[in-house]
């Protein structure tokens, strides 16, 4: 007997990274939260950290839509144009 | 119809086919029919389909579901042909976009995927609406329902344990699919309150939790039978993140309901009324983060955020004073309920 799969490999894409800093000195850091309870408090304290130990300039809080869709395109578009590096965190 | 299979064939002895099966971990854990090119063509010919056909494509698996893979699938789930079309209809509403595939083909909480057939379709295929609603006993509601769910394992990667991460699941992940039951029923149909015309066939699909029956055989009107109910509703599985919910009321219950006069909409309205919860008792019972607040004894929040998130449906056996309802999964927001036209 002969039998067809039933199954299916993804679609590969390239994916192009951006090179990850040397030092995040100066930097401008994104925080995009999930909208679950805390996970804005845990980015936010993460940002402090970041700008105490590490020297990034500013931090900046988005909010997703919910937490089981991608970054909406308003976030895309306004961290492309304001922050160097991203922190994307989920809380439960 | 000349078609051109492309998916990969492995030949192998014919008492071996299903041991090969599982061992390939094609299987939900259950037995399935070996895919045969034979058998395939026979589903995709019932349809009318295209192999190379694009049904849906779910953007973050970057997958897209051919008609080819649904119809090995819905063989091997042991689909007869002429349930392709319902199948197909059913794996278009977990494609959209509004329904969300990442979070419940993913997420712990462990959503299955609650199919209503309603239009000429449920009756010609014999999808069950009555006795047992939820249960064993009708080869279209049990394998249809199990051959999304092996399209969602085999072809999007939904792999409990893997990608599939539901801390509990329940027995609904294996196969969920019922019926309205139109022929019997003194109310619009679903389909219809959707949009379609009642000769049109249709398919919903609800992220959703498992059945949740209650019980009230005393009431002799509407309003008691609603108001259990209600009471039973209210401190759901949902409460507090405003999910959407199926009500499946069965026979006597209907019987009792339409007795009084009481149209799908005015049951909508009473059960968005009567299973609000004030922000003070969601917070005394951690549904919702915070501590108790001045004025929040008298601050409601509905369980769904409006009536429409009531997807009333009449089915379930004529006799027995019991009903269900269906917390869906997540919230209203990040799945909402699709329906999609069985055409062929």
């Amino acid at each position: 007997m002969e039998i067809l799969d039933p199954t299916v490999e993804a679609a590969t894409q390239p994916i192009a990274y951006v090179d990850r800093p040397g030092s995040l000195k100066g930097k401008r850091i994104g925080l995009i939260e999930n909208t679950k309870y805390n996970s804005d408090k845990l980015l936010v304290k993460i940002g402090e950290i970041l700008k105490k130990d590490y020297g990034a300039s500013e931090t900046r809080l988005f909010r997703k839509h919910n937490a089981s869709v991608p970054a909406h395109e308003e976030i895309i578009v306004e961290v492309r144009k304001t922050c160097d590096v991203i922190v994307a965190g989920v809380g439960d | 119809m000349a078609v051109e299979l492309t998916s990969k064939r492995y030949r192998v002895e014919d008492l071996d086919a299903v041991e090969f099966c599982f061992q390939q971990g094609w299987t939900d854990g259950l037995p399935v029919i070996p895919p045969t090119a034979e058998r395939v063509e026979a589903m995709l010919a019932a349809a009318r389909l295209d192999p190379k056909q694009e049904i849906a494509f779910i953007t973050n698996r970057s997958v897209s579901i051919t008609a080819e893979k649904v119809a090995i699938n819905a063989v091997m789930a042991g689909c007869r042909p002429e349930y392709m079309g319902v199948v197909i209809a059913a794996v278009e509403g977990i494609g959209d976009p509004a329904w969300g595939y990442h979070g419940p083909g993913t997420s712990t909480g462990g959503a299955a995927v609650l199919m209503i057939v309603n239009g000429p379709i449920a009756r010609q295929l014999d999808i069950n609406s009555g006795d047992n609603l939820f249960g064993p006993g009708w080869r279209s509601s049990l394998t249809m329902g199990r051959a999304l769910r092996l399209v969602m394992r085999n072809v999007c990667g939904s792999i409990p344990g893997l990608l599939d991460r539901g801390t509990l699941g329940h027995p609904g992940k294996i196969s969920y699919v019922i019926a309205e039951n139109e022929a019997e029923s003194p109310w619009t149909p679903l389909h219809v309150e959707r949009g379609f015309r009642p000769d049109q066939s249709t398919v919903t699909v609800m992220a959703a939790e498992g059945p949740h029956q209650f019980y009230n055989q005393l009431s002799p009107d509407a309003e008691g039978v609603l108001t259990t109910l209600a009471d039973s509703m209210q401190h759901s599985g949902g409460a507090g993140r405003q999910p959407q919910y199926v009500v499946a009321l069965a026979g006597e219950h209907m019987r009792t309901i339409a007795g009084s006069g009481w149209t799908k909409k005015e049951i909508r309205q009473f059960l968005f009324e009567r299973t609000q919860n004030s922000l003070a008792h969601l917070k005394r019972t951690h549904r919702i983060p915070g501590e108790v607040q001045p004025g929040d004894e008298s601050k409601m929040r509905p369980i769904v955020a409006s009536p429409e998130d009531f997807l009333i449906v009449a089915a379930g056996g004529r006799a027995g004073s019991f009903s269900s309802f269906i917390p869906g999964w997540g919230s209203g927001n990040s799945s909402r309920a699709t329906t999609k036209e069985v055409k062929r």
